[in-house]
């Protein structure tokens, strides 16, 4: 324990002692005002625990029931089907196939962009000069609004006036239509990994927080750069890419993006989207606003909850051990050095 | 570090950076070209007559200032409202206690995982049944409710101020409504500008909610440059889309430019709970 936590965990205990002490007032008193505070809790709560209810719970219950029903949010006949739209979405090859794309899009995008986030991590965390300028424009990209940037790739990859074609032709090979099949993919692979500077700038402030000591003791004991970085570094930093890897394949399993880098950028255009890039959310758009399949769509809604919940419960499970949580929890709670800092 | 791993650090910083970078240029590049230009071949690396011209019809093309005043009221509605019902909550979590609090405590830390893209489709179905549809009061119910991770922020920040700034004032027969608004959220700019920060950029950004709830007219920025600049058999128009599009992200990258500090220790907080 450093000098400083002592001194803070100190402090601490005696400021509890002093919220503890009667100060002279009757007993009675101190209950009330006890039972004011937790009134006052949920007065302070209860916003968010009303929005709650009313804005996320209730939609999804909501979702639940319309998934045993046929409504197709006009005809007033919203008949009881019981478990058919499940059985729909365990037979209906558009759905399994659009799960198979979006795991592999989630295996492939979420393990490459926290690598080269980490990575850059790494780099602009080095005494170099210019690092916050580093630090600033790497992150700049994941700034950018989602349609800004879908927009933007589309200008790069259009078949005729786009740079990739360009390049591509002065390398001498000819240019392709990037945004059907069968590249449109790689468009959409390399669109997500335009915002690695979401995962460089967690990493970072996770790679800050690491103590000085831990790595000149590693040093000290012979340890090179890779053993340093692999043995000590990685597992402090663990739970921050615990916690991003989760993120990442919660976002990457309700993709939707490649509705915004299709030729026809509405939620009705769904079905302009190439096949290569028809994801399980776009498959859900598809049964909505396409099809007008409500209750169906509620299905598949749930199956993917379903499924979001489950991965995120196996991920906890299977790190567990794998990750590493040796901060003081006060210690991680301190706001992170921003990237500017000369540090 | 010898002089090597440096020169190694900089050359791939710098290939990065390049690579990084270049979907700007040539966003850029595109907004200046004349149409004729985007058939060129071989393609124009250069705008041959760089022109203004772009932006200009970009403007008039569709309604572009009442798109982008739509985009500024709804952001900051939304911001506004969602900093302070947030700071709100998150005072509650820091500074009160009552009984059942952990298990709420425990219930916001895993909604801040619940997949927002999936509860939309059903709040958009429900909403549309309640009437909402077509009009702001989605973005006023969402803003009022809070966000569990600028809770989160919020909560962090309370918990970590001094025991005796609330003791004093309970001494004084200050009730907790006005502990919060005169001593605490004062206090508190920092995670005010970040969340505002936050806040504002993501509904600027967002395309969904309002691509499902808002007809046309009443739509935002990000919903019309997604599909408003294209001929009648619908082949987008490059040039437009690129003026528009520079003219959207613009004006976040020079609110993140200003702003690093908000932008970047909202982000970073969040990986580091």
């Amino acid at each position: 324990m450093s000098t400083e936590q002592l001194s803070r965990s100190v402090r601490g205990a005696r400021a509890s002692v002093e919220a503890r002490r009667p100060a002279g007032r009757p007993g009675r008193r101190r209950a009330s005002l006890r039972t004011r505070r937790a009134w006052a809790f949920y007065l302070f709560s209860g916003p968010w625990i009303l929005g709650f209810l009313t804005l996320t719970v209730f939609p999804l219950g909501y979702a639940l029931w319309l998934s045993f029903t046929n409504s197709d949010g006009l005809s007033p006949r919203t008949e009881f089907v019981g478990l058919a739209n499940y059985r729909e979405v365990f037979s209906d090859p558009d759905t399994m196939t659009s799960l198979a794309r979006t795991g592999v899009f989630t295996a492939v995008t979420v393990p490459l962009s926290l690598v080269a986030g980490l990575l850059l991590a790494v780099l602009v965390n080095q005494p170099i000069r210019a690092r916050g300028l580093f630090r600033t424009l790497l992150y700049l990209p994941a700034v950018v609004p989602p349609v800004g940037a879908a927009l933007t790739f589309k200008m790069i990859f259009d078949r005729d006036s786009g740079s990739a074609n360009g390049v591509l032709d002065l390398l001498g090979v000819d240019g392709v239509s990037w945004l059907v099949d069968p590249y449109a993919h790689w468009v959409l692979i390399m669109l997500t990994l335009w915002a690695v500077g979401n995962v460089m700038i967690i990493s970072l402030a996770g790679l800050q927080d690491i103590p000085r000591e831990v790595l000149d003791a590693a040093r000290m004991d012979g340890a090179n750069a890779w053993q340093t970085f692999t043995r000590i570094t990685v597992p402090l930093l663990s739970p921050v890419l615990f916690f991003q890897v989760i993120t990442g394949v919660i976002a990457a399993l309700q993709s939707f993006a490649p509705l915004l880098i299709s030729l026809n950028s509405t939620p009705a255009g769904v079905t302009a989207v190439p096949q290569d890039n028809y994801l399980y959310m776009i498959h859900v758009f598809a049964q909505t606003f396409a099809n007008g399949r409500y209750g169906y769509a509620s299905a598949l809604l749930w199956v993917l909850f379903a499924i979001i919940i489950v991965i995120t419960l196996l991920i906890f499970r299977l790190s567990k051990g794998a990750v590493f949580y040796s901060f003081e929890p006060e210690k991680a709670k301190k706001t992170p050095r921003t990237i500017g800092s000369a540090r | 570090m010898t002089l090597s791993r440096r020169a190694g650090v900089y050359m791939i910083l710098v290939g990065v950076l390049v690579l990084m970078l270049s979907p700007f240029l040539w966003l850029g590049i595109t907004s200046f070209k004349a149409p004729s230009e985007l058939r060129a071949v071989p393609i124009h690396w250069w705008p041959h007559e760089p022109s203004l011209d772009n932006f200009r019809q970009a403007l008039t093309r569709i309604d572009y200032l009442s798109y982008a005043r739509n985009s500024l009221v709804i952001a900051g509605l939304y911001s506004v409202l969602i900093t302070l019902s947030s700071a709100w909550a998150g005072f509650g979590f820091a500074r009160l206690n009552a009984p059942g609090k952990p298990v709420v405590f425990g219930v916001l830390l895993s909604t801040m995982m619940m997949p927002q893209v999936i509860t939309l489709i059903p709040t958009y179905l429900l909403f549309s049944k309640a009437g909402l549809v077509n009009t702001y009061m989605p973005w006023v119910l969402w803003g009022l409710a809070g966000a569990p991770y600028l809770i989160f922020l919020f909560r962090q920040f309370f918990a970590n101020m001094p025991k005796e700034l609330e003791e004093a004032a309970i001494v004084d027969g200050c009730g907790q409504v006005r502990i919060f608004w005169r001593i605490f959220l004062p206090q508190s700019w920092p995670v005010i500008a970040t969340s505002m920060i936050m806040s504002f950029t993501w509904a600027w950004g967002d395309y969904l909610a309002p691509a499902l709830l808002l007809d046309d007219d009443r739509t935002t920025l990000a919903v019309k440059l997604a599909n408003g600049y294209a001929t009648p058999n619908g082949t987008p128009l490059n040039n437009l889309v690129a003026a528009g599009a520079v003219m959207y992200v613009v004006p976040v990258l020079v609110l993140f430019l200003i702003m690093q500090r908000g932008f970047v220790s909202g982000v970073a907080t969040s990986g580091m709970k």
